[in-house]
């Protein structure tokens, strides 16, 4: 009887001393099991990549929610009434302030890229493996945070730099104040320089990683950016000249088809793969917010006046229906639907028109469209346009009325212009060209006229010059009102 | 084996004198007594008590009508001992025949037993503050244990997130500590340590909603009792789990006596206690023709058209979704007996509830069994088993977010013009040009409701043995073990015509959660007197708690059809699967010292070392100390002549206790995975999600407390008053860090809390007659929270609200020297009536445009535009008071209880007004928007109709959630013994009830008692999308055999 008992408590006693109070996860990966092979490097910087794509919870970067900003609060697209959210409709109206949490949303997904960026950049050394893959992945990432600091600079104005992970977890060590705007394009300028020496070209499996020639074409937007038109003359000349086989697609819709994806126009793309973000999503929400089905229900993102920017397509200009859609095929009913208002159509997979969060159509960051639009536009404000900034806008002129693209032909070809004409035809060339690619805010604002532009827009007349920047985003303010002052007009 | 023939001996010896007893002798006569023992506030028969002639051994049981007889060669007068458990003794002298004896229960006496950590003490030597819950609170209609303790305590405030059947509350005892971390109590059910941590009803299924309480995995009709612990000196005990009070839950044990066999169930019904007042079709259709003239559209509907909705064509989506007298009913059987040597309970029940709104239900069928038996005179041994299986279906959440966060908001905001159903009588998924279109459907948030499947099973063994060993008459040692074990499956399909299946024809997902835990608890126990004077009582103990769990979660979308729902996930689509895995070990050494002196001045000291394995590698143990003191004034002889005064005590603690709630893993970098592609191919990256803290450790809560315990007038009046400081240092924080550096927040051990306050529980007899008697019950309690330190020079921040509206409007702050859920926002100024007003007087930075006819706001700070730096604070969600008042009333076989309760001074952000006075083209709006600012109706409270105004915080949604509700009213009927008895029953009781009957509030939500993000402690009291509460009416009846 009493050896029951003990036994019974003895047993107790067993139980309590197998257990250790160390207890490692087995679910995630930790610090102390990362960065030691070369496929820790390698997934880190596919991490890097997609800070583009893929922000959970979140409209991605690139897969819509810098649209709000760039093309949103612009002239020629507006909040749909299935646009619900405030914010977006305050953006939309040029009524947003530094509470706004689209323009926050961005500035965290531009610094999380940033910080992964750094984190590769910072323990990539470290790994074992090939120095040459080494070597490129850092510059890869070394392109991803140009482009970031890019973005950055050009909607905020001087932003902190940050070019290493964080060590501490002090609040003090935390907080970066703003620089100057030269010194965030210096540090722009050194990344994309080093990722000058990328690869030119990657095997198919690799295919939409950062090249040479993205590096290059970045750069040259940088320096028109800055006005130092030299640089970007010679940039854009490299890109051209370099030997990287870019060239345009002699049809217009297939920058926007999934079969060309990183295509001979395409520079470099964010890539949307279906279910790439999880869960039935590719993490682009452009078909979705730009196409409600064959009804006449208004989308979430709309064209702001069809007189100002639909009509003004010439007869044969086949970028007009890619770019919009007034009517459409709908393939159960076989019947061709009219839309009260043409929709955006450059991101519907038009097969897929059934799971519009899942489709595989990769956003267009720079292809060489732009390129060439840059470099003719770099020319001419060095004095006149030239010979050759002809032949570059006529280019994307030919192409996109579906002529022969180095063939001249006086149809379509642009002539006898002075700087001043040539700089606006440049610029209703660009709006033509790059609906929805994210650059009509940086166009305006680089040409100055974004006040004009947009005040034609009856519902965006509280446009004013402080929309030249966005708000620092008040959450960050809160924290360090010190090292951020805020822009001018917030 | 000698013991074994011992332990036969012992027993034939015991059936034997049994039979003795039987036997009938005829002795000399001297006097026969007919006498019954009835319950002395009550009136009813006590069945089963013993009856012993004192100085001889003849006793006898009464029987079922609580009557006893004796014939005797004892002469009157002689004594009578009475005794009956759960009933003080009683030594009755009697003169003559027949007699009627009143036994008081022990319950109200001090020397009643009070469970408490690790043991029981009687009520007269306990220095810590520790309360019981009522009984007459432990019979409410609830699906869960957690809702008994409404109104039953000072200084417990428990909000019910929703009024879903089976939906989670959050319990805070004194206030929350944490900002951060676990505010809920741990619960202790028969002796296994639980937190109540909802995410574990979770199989992490997305879009399933408002979480389901674990608790209500426990039948609240097998509870047999429930204390609180509340200050340092009675949780210490509990160490790092203790700081946020403790409850312990003790099930229906059997008792020595007779079998009993009892049947309790009931039937009712519940209805929706309010409907908010949204727009009919003409009233919108005029508010829209003035949100497109603001836009400088033309209108869309002519006067005739709006004239004619007046009689037609207005669709009222509230009543659509609502169900009206949705039943409930529970039924429970229960066994239960002992004898000499063994004590058993067995139970088992049903409860079913279908909930107010459409698709929503709760079911739970539970079983238990509660055994105890003396293998020895020094050995027993027990096992406490209980078994539930529970299934709940709740609204879904909108993948969407943002302003319908759920179809319960999307019904008040659907347009009202918009048709519900078709005339086929299917629902309207289609023909409403007012919301968004996916391929094809617009979705109908009554058919989201009825046809979105979302449901959460719960099977739960709860599972307790233990052995007690007598090692000598001092010194026992007890071993438990004990295990918890929770699968939570989880079914989700959103068909294609639904909000979240439209965009994917269809959505559905599985996910399975398994958690289990095992607890061994090893205690010694050690009881002594030194003389007469000095008692001591000394436990000592070590215990190890081992949890792990595991999930996983699969989809699919892209049906064929909704045929098959979530049962064929291979017909579709896969969406990527998930699956996580966690353990966590806590250790712990412990030990208590009790020392009294002549039962006058005791002494408590305890302590409790606790090792967890979820905190930093640099701090891995932490020790929580506490004393206590308490002295029972009326033993002193100063005190014998104070008249009227019954019983005083006086109590002082001190002490640190702790909290761990901080889930797993979190002082660990975390890496995330992230998917690119390259080539067309899916690619897992890994990308940094979270910074190490190797010194992340407990918080840490001193606690003072002083309380006076007051019996009056033959304790006629009891009182018990409290007194207490918190505070609470090491707040693990997650500080939101700047954006720049790449995350958005870090977990920290940072920040103070404090929390005071005074607690009154009140007693009192206020009539006593031959058939009538009335108690009463008054419970008050004040407590006052404030933020002390958030650490690093950062004296505010912003919690991040999860919903697209709410995010960035930041409506909750911490903020140093206030109280949590404080509410951040502007202050309303009326309405711009002229030009030269909105030329000249502030306006907000988000409107530039600003016309006539908009709002106004407070320049608090003066510089002549109102920016974010005017916002202030608006009130926290924190009561400034809250308490109860309780009665039970009886009159020969009626009884009538009914209990007040009432909470004043806390504030609710009421999101969901908020949402419906944004005015836009597509969606409803409060009927307030009647009197929208128009020329013609210069309103000073409501602006103009806009398109796309900003959701601002401001004082006007800040509404005041005092209330005082009449939570329960309930009459019963016993029928005569002498009827219950020709129907072979011991007793039988009727009765009726109604809950929520009747509140009083300024509160223009659905319900003032509201907390849309459950437990959590950052942003408590925001009403966006909740559950509404139901009116409940029942019938009942209990019967005994």
């Amino acid at each position: 009887m009493k050896k029951i008992i003990i036994t019974f408590l003895l047993s107790a006693g067993l139980l309590v001393s197998c257990t250790d109070l160390e207890v490692t996860p087995t679910s995630f990966v930790t610090e102390d099991n990362y960065f030691i092979t070369q496929d820790d490097a390698v997934a880190s910087v596919t991490a890097v990549y997609a800070s583009l794509s893929l922000d959970p919870g979140e409209q991605s970067l690139f897969g819509r929610n810098l649209y709000f900003l760039t093309d949103m609060a612009t002239d020629y697209a507006a909040a749909g009434v299935s646009a619900t959210n405030p914010q977006v409709r305050a953006l939309s109206s040029l009524t947003h302030d530094a509470t706004s949490d689209r323009v926050q949303v961005a500035w965290r997904q531009i610094y999380a890229g940033i910080n992964r960026a750094n984190v590769s950049i910072d323990n990539i050394p470290k790994v074992s493996g090939s120095e040459v893959v080494k070597t490129r992945l850092i510059n890869e990432a070394k392109f991803i945070r140009g482009l970031l600091y890019f973005q950055a600079v050009r909607l905020w104005g001087g932003v902190p730099i940050v070019l290493h992970e964080p060590t501490s977890i002090q609040l003090e060590s935390l907080k970066s104040r703003r620089e100057s705007v030269d010194n965030v394009y210096a540090q722009i300028i050194s990344d994309l320089t080093a990722a000058e020496s990328l690869p030119a070209v990657y095997t198919a499996a690799d295919a939409g990683r950062a090249t040479s020639g993205a590096a290059k074409a970045i750069l040259a937007k940088v320096y028109l950016t800055r006005k130092d038109y030299a640089n970007a003359i010679l940039k854009a000349r490299e890109v051209i000249n370099g030997g990287y086989g870019y060239a345009l697609f002699e049809n217009f819709q297939d920058i926007f088809t999934k079969t060309k994806k990183n295509g001979k126009e395409h520079i470099f793309s964010v890539q949307f793969e279906p279910n790439q973000a999880g869960n039935g999503s590719s993490g682009s929400t452009f078909q979705a917010t730009s196409f409600t089905g064959f009804t006449a229900t208004e989308p979430a993102d709309i064209i702001s006046d069809v007189s100002l920017f639909y009509d003004i397509y010439e007869a044969g200009d086949t970028r007009r229906d890619v770019s919009y859609a007034k009517q459409l095929l709908n393939p159960t009913t076989g019947t061709l639907y009219t839309f009260p208002k043409p929709i955006f159509k450059k991101y519907l997979d038009l097969t897929n028109l059934a799971t519009p969060a899942n489709v595989a159509i990769n956003f267009p960051l720079i292809r060489y469209a732009d390129i060439l639009l840059s470099l003719a536009e770099a020319i001419n404000e060095q004095g006149a346009p030239t010979a050759e900034a002809y032949e570059l806008i006529n280019q994307v002129r030919r192409r996109a009325y579906g002529k022969p693209i180095n063939t001249p032909d006086t149809t379509v070809d642009l002539a006898g212009l002075n700087q001043t004409t040539f700089r606006a035809a440049i610029q209703e060339e660009r709006k033509k060209e790059f609906v929805q690619e994210g650059q009509r805010w940086f166009d305006l604002v680089r040409w100055g006229t974004l006040v004009t532009e947009i005040k034609k827009v009856t519902a965006k007349n509280s446009v004013s010059e402080k929309n030249n920047l966005y708000p620092i985003p008040q959450s960050e303010r809160n924290i360090d009102p010190v090292g951020l002052p805020q822009n001018p007009g917030y | 084996m000698k013991k074994n023939i011992n332990l036969i001996l012992w027993v034939t010896i015991l059936l034997t004198s049994l039979q003795f007893k039987a036997q009938n002798t005829t002795p000399l006569i001297q006097s026969k007594l007919d006498g019954t023992v009835v319950d002395d506030i009550t009136n009813q028969p006590i069945i089963g008590a013993s009856v012993t002639i004192k100085g001889t051994t003849h006793g006898v049981q009464t029987d079922a009508e609580g009557k006893f007889y004796f014939q005797t060669g004892q002469k009157f007068p002689y004594t009578l001992i009475v005794s009956y458990i759960g009933y003080k003794k009683l030594e009755v002298i009697v003169e003559k025949n027949p007699v009627t004896i009143h036994l008081k229960e022990e319950r109200q006496e001090l020397d009643e037993l009070v469970v408490v950590g690790y043991g029981t003490q009687k009520r007269k030597d306990i220095t810590g503050s520790v309360a019981s819950v009522p009984k007459a609170n432990l019979s409410q209609v609830t699906s869960s244990a957690d809702n008994l303790l409404r109104g039953a305590v000072a200084g417990v405030v428990v909000t019910q997130s929703s009024g879903r059947p089976g939906a989670s509350s959050s319990v805070r005892i004194r206030g929350g500590n944490s900002i951060t971390a676990g505010n809920e109590p741990l619960y202790v059910v028969d002796g296994i340590l639980i937190y109540n941590d909802n995410s574990n009803s979770s199989a992490g299924v997305s879009n399933a909603g408002a979480s389901l309480n674990v608790l209500s995995t426990i039948n609240p009709a097998d509870i047999e009792s429930i204390e609180v612990l509340k200050d340092a000196s009675a949780t210490a005990i509990y160490g790092s789990r203790g700081a946020n009070g403790v409850v312990i839950i003790t099930t229906k044990k059997g008792t020595k006596g007779q079998d009993n066999i009892s049947y309790q169930g009931y039937f009712g019904f519940q209805n929706i206690s309010k409907k908010l007042h949204v727009m009919n079709a003409s009233q919108w259709a005029s508010l829209r023709n003035d949100v497109q003239a603001s836009i400088g559209q033309a209108p869309s509907f002519s006067a005739e058209q709006i004239e004619a909705f007046k009689t037609s064509g207005s669709y009222d989506w509230q009543d659509a979704a609502f169900r009206t007298a949705a039943p409930v009913q529970n039924h429970q059987l229960s066994f239960s007996g002992g004898d000499e040597r063994s004590r058993y309970a067995v139970s088992a029940g049903y409860f079913d509830q279908e909930g107010i709104v459409l698709g929503s239900d709760f079911r739970r069928i539970s079983l238990r069994i509660n055994y105890e038996r003396n293998y020895s005179q020094n050995f027993k041994f027990g096992i406490n088993a209980n078994y539930s299986n529970s299934l709940s279906n709740g609204v879904a959440n909108n993948g969407s977010g943002g302003r319908n966060p759920n179809p319960l908001v999307s019904v008040l905001l659907t347009a009202p013009v918009v048709p519900i159903r078709n005339e086929d009588g299917t629902y309207n998924v289609k023909n409403n040009i007012y919301a968004t279109s996916v391929n094809g459907y617009v979705p109908n948030p009554i058919n989201d409701l009825e046809n979105t499947i979302n449901e959460t099973k719960i099977n739960r063994i709860l599972t307790s043995l233990f052995g007690e060993y007598k090692i000598t008459k001092k010194l026992t040692a007890k071993v438990a073990v004990s295990g918890d074990v929770i699968n939570t499956k989880q079914n989700y399909y959103a068909p294609a015509n639904t909000t979240n299946g439209a965009g994917t024809k269809g959505s559905a997902s599985v996910g399975d959660r398994l958690v289990s835990s095992v607890l061994n608890e090893n205690t010694l126990n050690y009881n002594t007197n030194f003389g007469e004077n000095h008692k001591f009582s000394v436990l000592g103990g070590y215990t190890l708690q081992y949890t792990q769990g595991e999930v996983v979660t699969a989809g699919a979308n892209t049906f064929v059809n909704d045929a098959n729902t979530y049962n064929a996930l291979q017909d579709g689509v896969a969406v990527k699967p998930a699956s996580d895995a966690f353990e966590s070990v806590l250790k712990s050494w412990l030990a208590r010292v009790n020392y009294s002196y002549k039962g006058k001045y005791n002494f408590t000291l305890s302590a409790r070392a606790d090792g967890s394995s979820r905190f930093g590698s640099e701090s891995l143990w932490g020790y929580f100390p506490s004393a206590g003191f308490s002295w029972n004034i009326t033993d002193e002889e100063f005190a014998n002549n104070i008249k009227g005064v019954t019983e005083a005590k006086l109590r002082l603690t001190a002490g640190t206790t702790g909290n761990q709630e901080i889930g797993n893993y979190l002082a660990l970098a975390q890496m995330g995975s992230v998917n690119y592609s390259f080539g067309g191919t899916i690619y897992t990256g890994l990308a940094p999600t979270r910074l190490a803290n190797p010194d992340l450790k407990w918080e840490k809560t001193n606690q003072y407390n002083v309380g006076l315990d007051l019996s009056l007038l033959d304790r006629k009046i009891n009182f018990v008053f409290d007194v207490y400081y918190k505070k609470t240092n090491d707040l693990l924080i997650s500080v939101p860090v700047p954006l720049t550096s790449g995350y958005a927040s870090v977990l920290q051990n940072i920040g103070g809390v404090e929390n005071k306050g005074i607690e009154i529980g009140l007693t009192t007899e206020n009539l006593k007659t031959e058939n009538f008697s009335w108690n009463s019950n008054v419970v008050f309690s004040a407590n006052r929270n404030k933020v002390v330190a958030i650490g690093n020079g950062v004296n505010q921040f912003f919690p991040v609200v999860p919903n697209g509206s709410l995010l960035q409007q930041q409506p909750v702050t911490v903020k140093v020297g206030l109280p949590l859920g404080t509410f951040w926002g502007y202050r309303t100024n009326g309405i711009f009536q002229t030009q030269e007003e909105v030329n000249t007087q502030p306006k907000i930075n988000s409107l530039a445009n600003t016309k006539v006819g908009d709002r106004k706001y407070v320049d608090t700070n003066g510089d002549g535009v109102i920016t974010a730096l005017d916002k202030g604070d608006l009130g926290s969600s924190q009561p400034k008071f809250v308490g109860s008042f309780s009665n039970t009333i009886s009159y020969n076989d009626f009884d009538l209880n009914f209990s007040f309760q009432g909470s004043y001074g806390g504030k609710i952000f009421n999101a969901l007004n908020q949402q419906l006075e944004i005015s836009t083209l597509g969606t409803n709006a409060n009927v307030t928007l009647e009197d929208r600012w128009t020329p013609t109706n210069p309103s000073n409270e409501i602006p103009r109709a806009t398109s796309s105004p900003l959701g601002i915080v401001s004082e006007r949604y800040v509404e005041d959630a005092s209330f005082l509700r009449l939570k329960l009213i309930t009459l019963g009927y016993t029928l005569p013994k002498s009827v219950s008895k020709k129907l072979g029953a011991k007793s039988v009781k009727f009765y009726v009830s109604a809950e929520n009957l009747i509140t009083w509030t300024k509160y223009s939500g659905y319900d003032p008692e509201v907390s849309s993000y459950e437990q959590n402690n950052l942003y408590p009291g925001i009403d966006f999308g909740s559950y509404p509460n139901s009116k409940t009416f029942i019938s009942g009846l209990n019967v005994t055999f």
